[in-house]
């Protein structure tokens, strides 16, 4: 709890600093609560708070190695975002404020105990992001993004709201551990519950952007600044993932064989739509976007897998993230007027810290060892290997399909003729790029500590 | 454990160098790697399993971190370092030589193969499996031929799908074995379900066999050849493929033996069809390198169709004859590599009457030819002898059929040698070699018919480790290490 509160009053600090129009001071403050806030939720079942606890609101375990990552990833995003936001001084404090505002809601999200709870969470962590995407008010493209996002947005929560209230309505709770035992003990199994649970299925497909409820996902990518792509692929991922496999994991645990097939179609749909088109993009953002897709889809073996689900989707996006910022970082960097991926030519060779940084995240998000997405997918599908074997090999399948699209990337960028610019990368780009390479090549290691 | 950090240290450093520092720096890198390989040499004693890290836990996902060497896998060790410096030499009097990325990811490679040789434990044998992958991808990328993306997609595209049917293998060895240490995957309980050891040995044959690569699943091979620069060939068939079929001896076979019944033959078969095809297709060729790469092909599935065997003789022979293998593979594609340096071209019919202008590399090239042919008091006359006796002995069939390696290798090596060496004079100028040339063939050289005069030093060093596998594989021996 204490976590939340620290970040959510630095937001609100952050939105008065911010008018101050010194961007080091604001991005000192904020880095100073995030720090805080990751400290806090380190310890947060080691002392007493001095907010007694709400039953809404619990972090286990995992819940809290969840919320850490969440927390260091914004921290990360954050400072991607510096140099935009230096920038546009008009829109400084806005940013860093909303920013801070979505991951109380994304922490919300992470440690609910409640359908009222992970609601609140839902639309905390979703709204900041629509004024997000669509800060830029002079661009047409980010306008038409956030319109589009949050008209799709909207309906998907008015769906996962009606689901709430049809679960609410069979189970007779709002609790997630008494829903469970009323599923659990049989009472009540009628079309009502499984129309309910049905409903927040498609909600939650909608959040992370899986297929069939994709579309928003690449016009959203490409009307968003870069850091607030970083964040979305990350932190807004990141949380409505472990949402959907806490939810269906645990409390829905007694209909994982109604589950199971509509999971399993949107693994494979996911994956193979997500990287076919991938493979056809000029633009970066929109192969992000797509690839972004595919691997939503990888995640989602997460949901079938009740024993290590969550253990299993956190190595996972900690390798997918890590690259994913390191990835956008460099877009950032080198993006002009377009964004398209020739852009990219030769840079790698150019600048050594963009071609390690580059090489390895693309590395990591095919599935090479010893990177930590090469642990992610490998905990995914070795644990769905016994029961789902036909959709594992096809999984593989995709997964080559996408070291075609990641290698042919790495390819591009390391060329050695053409002319490959020098770049300038500043000091928090590089401390950016440097941990997320960091992280992509060492998060794995956090297995072996437990 | 210094054994696999220095080169990755050295190859670090090598990346940061200036330019002119590389060249030296690099085959002093090689060098003292081989002087640490040679001071576990000296220590080591066959009979005995030397662990180099042997950490007492089971980690989660079955990890286990355990590396170390026996007298199989410090053959090979031995083998990659004296190849890395050769390799490293031989580029000395060419401009790749004192590029710091080139040094570099040779001695990156160099680390991740000597990982893979001592790892005891799946998933790190997995890992530097596809570690050694990126190294060669990079070289062949930044100096191979300009336009080469799509034979390079091929090449890497093709080896990630083998790479990954073994992954889809061990996944599923996890459910016979409590971890994935070496000693517990040989002694992997399948209880009597041969189907599914033979399922789990095939998907790890098919990364083998794109590697090695036997005969449908060679297609990379030819293209990828031709587009590479010098060093980077070497590094692939003198040490890439050379992966393949320690993991054939050490891994596959030992792990899966209750489904070898199953595999045996078509692998034995595919070899015999590859000993044939590649001889056959190499006879016709007209480009030295793509003529060597089949060359290689009709080698290879010799040695691997020997390896199913799994008797004690036909390792030894495959151990003597992967070690001949790396010697004329360097030596012929340093050759290719020498005239296409001088005149710009490989093309046969372009050359001619060569050994009139050069008469030192007439000589040497031919010495090379013969060693390749395999005459008698060369390592590969031993090592195809006893295999095709051993084949014979399993099926007269293909006893026969590999025994026509030895007609066909004379005919296209001797071919490619006449119409390049002598013929007509087309060529008129020619440099002759220069020293570091004389010192590889000259080390090449006393390499072959050294192990040609006396192989008995190589199979005294890997026999107890045979005898080891197959107790291991039996559960005679409570190894808990």
């Amino acid at each position: 709890m204490d976590a939340l509160i620290i970040i959510f009053i630095t937001g609100l600090i952050g939105l008065f600093v911010g008018m101050l129009k010194k961007s080091e001071l604001t991005l000192a403050v904020i880095s100073i609560g995030l720090i805080g806030g990751f400290i806090s939720m380190l310890f947060i079942n080691d002392y007493e708070s001095i907010f007694s606890s709400y039953a809404g609101l619990t972090f286990s375990r995992t819940q809290q190695m969840f919320g850490l990552l969440a927390i260091a990833l914004t921290l990360l995003a954050v400072w991607m975002g510096y140099v935009f936001y230096k920038e546009e001084t008009e829109h400084t404090s806005d940013y860093y404020g909303l920013i801070l505002f979505s991951l109380t809601g994304a922490l919300c999200l992470i440690g609910f105990s409640n359908m009222f709870m992970f609601f609140l969470g839902l639309e905390i962590l979703s709204i900041p992001i629509y004024v997000l995407v669509g800060i830029q008010k002079g661009n047409s493209l980010a306008s038409e993004a956030s319109v589009k996002y949050f008209f799709t947005g909207s309906f998907a929560t008015a769906i996962m709201l009606f689901g709430i209230a049809l679960i609410y309505g069979s189970t007779g709770s709002f609790d997630i551990n008494e829903i469970r035992m009323a599923i659990d003990m049989g009472m009540s199994h009628s079309p009502m519950l499984n129309i309910g649970v049905l409903m927040m299925m498609a909600a939650f497909l909608f959040k992370v952007g899986a297929v069939p409820f994709h579309f928003w996902g690449p016009d959203v990518y490409q009307g968003a600044s870069n850091a607030v792509m970083a964040y979305m692929a990350s932190v807004v991922k990141l949380a409505a993932l472990y949402a959907f496999v806490h939810l269906f994991n645990y409390t829905f645990s007694g209909l994982t064989p109604f589950v199971s097939g509509l999971v399993l179609f949107a693994i494979i749909v996911s994956l193979f739509l997500g990287y076919l088109s991938a493979l056809k993009q000029t633009s970066f953002r929109r192969m992000m976007a797509y690839s972004s897709i595919a691997n939503t889809g990888f995640a989602l073996f997460a949901v079938l897998n009740p024993q290590f689900g969550e253990v299993s989707l956190w190595i996972f996006m900690i390798g997918y993230a890590c690259s994913t910022i390191a990835l956008i970082t460099i877009n950032m960097i080198v993006e002009n007027e377009t964004d398209e991926i020739v852009n990219w030519k030769g840079i790698g060779y150019a600048n050594p810290l963009i071609g390690i940084t580059l090489v390895i995240s693309l590395l990591s998000m095919s599935g090479i060892p010893p990177f930590t997405g090469f642990f992610g997918k490998y905990l995914l599908l070795s644990s769905a290997f016994s029961n789902y074997l036909p959709f594992v090999i096809l999984a593989i399948i995709a997964s080559l399909i996408g070291a075609y699209l990641y290698i042919r990337l790495m390819v591009l960028s390391l060329a050695r003729e053409g002319e490959g610019k020098k770049f300038k990368i500043t000091a928090l780009q590089a401390i950016v790029l440097i941990l997320s390479l960091g992280g992509t090549v060492g998060g794995w290691l956090v297995l072996m500590i437990k | 454990m210094e054994l696999i950090i220095l080169p990755l240290i050295l190859g670090i450093i090598a990346f940061f160098l200036p330019t002119n520092w590389v060249r030296p720096f690099g085959l002093l890198a090689s060098l003292s790697v081989l002087a640490v390989s040679f001071v576990h040499l000296m220590n080591f004693d066959p009979e005995n399993y030397v662990l180099i890290s042997n950490p007492a836990e089971i980690f989660p996902l079955g990890l286990t971190f355990k590396m170390g060497y026996d007298g199989l896998a410090l053959t090979m060790v031995l083998l990659t370092n004296a190849v890395i410096s050769i390799i490293l030499l031989a580029n000395w009097n060419r401009d790749i030589s004192s590029n710091g990325r080139f040094t570099g990811l040779t001695l990156l490679m160099q680390c991740a193969l000597l990982g893979l040789f001592t790892s005891l434990d799946g998933i790190l044998f997995y890992t530097f499996w596809e570690l050694t992958l990126i190294p060669i991808f990079l070289i062949l990328y930044w100096f191979g031929k300009q336009d080469n993306n799509r034979a390079l997609f091929k090449f890497f595209l093709y080896t990630l799908l083998g790479s990954l049917m073994m992954l889809l293998s061990f996944i599923g060895l996890a459910y016979f074995s409590p971890s994935f240490s070496y000693f517990q995957l040989v002694q992997a309980n399948f209880d009597g379900k041969a189907v599914e050891a033979a399922l789990i040995m095939g998907g790890i044959l098919f990364a083998f066999a794109v590697k090695i690569p036997l005969f449908p699943f060679h297609t990379w091979q030819a293209p990828t050849y031709t587009n590479a620069p010098m060093a980077g060939t070497m590094l692939l068939s003198a040490l890439m493929l050379k992966m393949a079929l320690y993991g054939m001896i050490k891994w596959m076979i030992p792990i899966g033996f209750e489904g070898l019944v199953y595999l045996k033959w078509p692998v034995i078969t595919l070899g015999g069809i590859g000993i044939v095809y590649g001889a056959i297709i190499a006879m016709k060729q007209k480009d030295l390198k793509t003529l060597f790469a089949y060359a290689s092909i009709s080698h290879l599935g010799l040695i691997a169709a020997g390896i199913m065997l799994f008797t004690v003789s036909a390792i030894e022979a495959s151990m003597v004859q992967i070690i001949n293998h790396s010697i004329v593979a360097i030596a012929l594609f340093l050759c290719a590599g020498i005239i296409e340096q001088r005149l710009q071209t490989r093309n046969i019919e372009d050359l001619g009457g060569i050994a009139k202008v050069a008469p030192h590399f007439g000589f040497w090239f031919a010495v090379m030819t013969f060693i390749s042919v395999s005459v008698p008091f060369t390592a590969g006359f031993i090592g195809e002898f006893v295999l095709i006796k051993e084949l014979f002995t399993a099926h007269w069939v293909i006893g026969l059929t590999a025994a026509t390696t030895l007609v066909f290798g004379a005919v296209y090596m001797l071919r490619a040698y006449q119409g390049s060496m002598f013929g007509p004079s087309k060529v008129t100028v020619f440099a002759d070699l220069t020293w570091n040339e004389y010192a590889v063939f000259g080390i090449l050289t006393v390499a072959a018919v050294g192990f040609g005069l006396y192989p008995q030093v190589i199979i005294d060093f890997i026999k107890p480790s045979i005898k080891f596998t197959q107790e291991l594989m039996a559960g005679d021996l409570t190894f808990t290490k």
